[in-house]
């Protein structure tokens, strides 16, 4: 998220306007200029509130009492029954932190959301003035691998080893895909939101017999990461929940072809540019993935179709659309 | 910029949404035909069952009766370890308390044995009596048992459509999509059965391998301008019956309509009426359940030969 909200203070600048970022957590080494939240007596009353929101937050409840415009940049939440399971306590907030965004909703004058999905949620809450603008990425400054130099039959997979990114589905898939396709390899990207769950994940790759084709790479740095892009040989998601999803377009800015399944926002920022399967199905996921694992012409014609759809969403439109979506805002004000 | 027609990659669009058909039906078919792959599925899913905590697996009770069947015998052996001298005081204890333990034990695990033999019996009873009541249907035995609407029939509704987009539930290999679509009103279909939809999908119809009762769940209200009530209609027990149709109405903009294209249960072939789950509903019974919902309905009548008459409701 800091490389959007940085994108959203350079928008907001863009107006003249002068901008004060706020958080709970400050991270030292971000180079956007933040202050914690507690320390706004120190610095002006704002005309304006952009709250970017994507859990519950002692910031929420300090927006819910501010007497400012408020606007809700809103990028969901994760429903609390995908952590009951595994984290209780989790679950709990997630619980809280939908409450949190009811009330939000009702104080908030207008809503930019990174989906059509999104949208519908902050709609079905009774937010009438809700525009749709992407998250702004990071710029895709990676090359596409050339397809000789990718690893044959290495599937990705980048986000938080979450129970809603659902990573056992893909290491099932993997697990029936390798009777007929040996030499499949699972790379997992991201750091553990639920130490049981990864847990969970390791045993079920060790009891499967497969911990030679699945590797977790934890949380990696963004050279690192553009090497796991460029070397991979399709993108793979089961996640059952995702409001927007970087990860996909990063995949398809580096021209990955990609199997998803078809969930949440998932097809909204896919398109037509990726196959999507029911889920969760192993059986399906496995077939999609050795299907376009074998099939250089399908390959070609969806990392072409990806690449197109991965312009539209750049840095650039993106900051673009942010600014279409702040600029009736800003003038209103 | 997500909003703006992309017409550079339609091909590229309809190809991909041939490839998920194909790959959907490849693997139902390869499901039904290879129990070799079934097994190795359901194995998978076993250990997940296995290694995730209760409630994260999913709904599968059939695991979760193996995994009670695995957990219910309790063992008194506990290891002992490895390092040396905690070893040996480990192994005192066991073999000091054994005997008490394995009395104790003895008991339980009779209970457990009993409790889960009783937990599969009742699973079993609880299924046939699903079975009984219609509540569940093996498509794989069905399959051809309920042709879709004749091209006639299939006219005849797109011939009683509005605008606006059409939703058709459940569509078979798409007949009613093809002539809604032809008439100019745009139409999707939604089948359980990825097999069945396929040839429509690789003539160009934008057919869906979903549940279709789950799907209206994702339709925002008032979005479509008219829904088709055909196929898994026909299976419904009459609470879902009536569920569907309040849902369907719910989906319809006002002014829309809602059509039911079934066949008379009085018209049915013996063999139909013998095999098939649900009693299913005449048209004008539909008419009655409609109208509790809030639509106005009307029967119309239809060419068959299996469909005779359409219910069409006009959602206010």
């Amino acid at each position: 998220m800091g490389q959007h909200t940085a994108g959203v203070d350079r928008v907001l600048r863009s107006f003249g306007c002068e901008v004060e970022n706020f958080a709970a957590t400050v991270n030292s080494d971000s180079t956007l200029t933040a202050h914690h939240f507690t320390d706004h007596d120190q610095f002006p009353v704002p005309d304006l509130i952009l709250y970017q929101l994507s859990t519950g937050s002692p910031v929420g409840e300090f927006v819910l009492d501010h007497p400012a415009r408020l606007v809700l940049n809103y990028h969901n939440i994760t429903p609390a029954e995908a952590f009951d399971p595994w984290e209780p306590a989790v679950g709990a907030e997630l619980d809280m932190a939908r409450r949190q965004l009811a009330r939000l909703v009702h104080r908030a004058s207008a809503g930019i959301a990174d989906s059509h999905y999104n949208a519908a949620e902050l709609t079905a809450l009774g937010l009438d003035d809700v525009v749709v603008a992407p998250i702004i990425a990071r710029p895709s400054s990676r090359l596409a691998g050339d397809s000789a130099a990718r690893d044959a039959d290495t599937v990705l997979f980048v986000g938080r080893v979450a129970p809603n990114k659902r990573h056992e589905d893909l290491i099932k898939a993997v697990a029936l895909l390798r009777s007929t396709r040996p030499s499949v390899h699972l790379d997992l990207v991201g750091a553990p939101s639920s130490q049981r769950y990864l847990t969970a994940l390791e045993a079920l790759v060790e009891r499967l017999d497969i911990g030679d084709a699945v590797t977790f790479h934890g949380s990696v740095p963004d050279d690192a990461l553009d090497r796991h892009y460029s070397t991979a040989s399709v993108y793979a998601s089961a996640s059952e929940h995702e409001g927007f999803c970087v990860p996909l377009i990063e995949a398809m800015a580096a021209g990955l072809p990609i199997v998803a399944r078809d969930a949440a926002a998932v097809p909204e920022t896919l398109g037509d540019a990726g196959v999507l399967v029911p889920g969760p199905d192993a059986v399906a996921m496995a077939f999609a993935l050795d299907r376009v694992l074998g099939d250089p012409t399908l390959r070609q014609s969806m990392v072409a179709a990806g690449k197109h759809r991965a312009t539209s969403y750049s840095a650039d439109h993106a900051r673009q659309a942010m600014t279409d979506a702040l600029r009736p805002l800003i003038e209103v004000g | 910029m997500t909003d703006e027609v992309d017409t550079s990659n339609a091909d590229a669009g309809l190809n991909i949404r041939r490839v998920r058909a194909e790959i959907e039906a490849e693997a139902e078919a390869r499901r039904r035909a290879d129990p070799e792959l079934a097994r190795r599925e359901r194995e998978i899913e076993r250990v997940w069952v296995d290694v995730a905590p209760p409630g994260a697996a999913g709904e599968q009770h059939e695991l979760l009766l193996d995994r009670a069947d695995r957990l219910s015998m309790i063992d008194v052996d506990a290891p002992v370890g490895a390092r040396s001298g905690v070893r040996q005081v480990k192994g005192a204890i066991r073999k000091a308390t054994y005997w008490y333990l394995r009395y104790v034990t003895d008991q339980i695990n009779a209970l457990t044995n009993v409790l889960t033999r009783l937990l599969r019996r009742m699973d079993e009873r609880l299924s046939a009596v699903e079975h009984a009541v219609g509540m569940t249907a093996d498509d794989s035995e069905l399959a051809g048992l309920i042709p879709g609407p004749s091209e006639g029939t299939a006219a005849a509704i797109a011939e009683e459509l509005g605008a606006g987009q059409v939703a058709v539930l459940t569509s078979g290999a798409g007949s009613v999509v093809a002539a809604a679509t032809a008439s100019g009103v745009p139409a999707y279909g939604i089948d359980r059965d990825p097999i069945v939809i396929l040839p429509g999908v690789e003539a160009g119809l934008d057919l869906r391998a979903v549940d279709p009762l789950t799907h209206l769940d994702s339709v925002v209200t008032g979005s479509l301008g008219g829904l088709v009530l055909a196929g898994v209609a026909e299976t419904l027990p009459l609470p879902s019956i009536v569920a569907l149709c309040g849902e369907a109405v719910r989906c319809v903009r006002p002014g829309g309509k809602v059509i039911v294209a079934v066949a008379n249960p009085a018209d049915r072939g013996s063999v139909e009426a013998e095999l098939r789950a649900g009693r299913g509903l005449s048209p004008a019974a539909w008419v009655r359940v409609l109208e509790r919902v809030g639509a106005v309905a009307r029967i119309v009548p239809a060419p068959g030969p299996r469909i005779t008459e359409l219910v069409v409701a006009d959602v206010s």
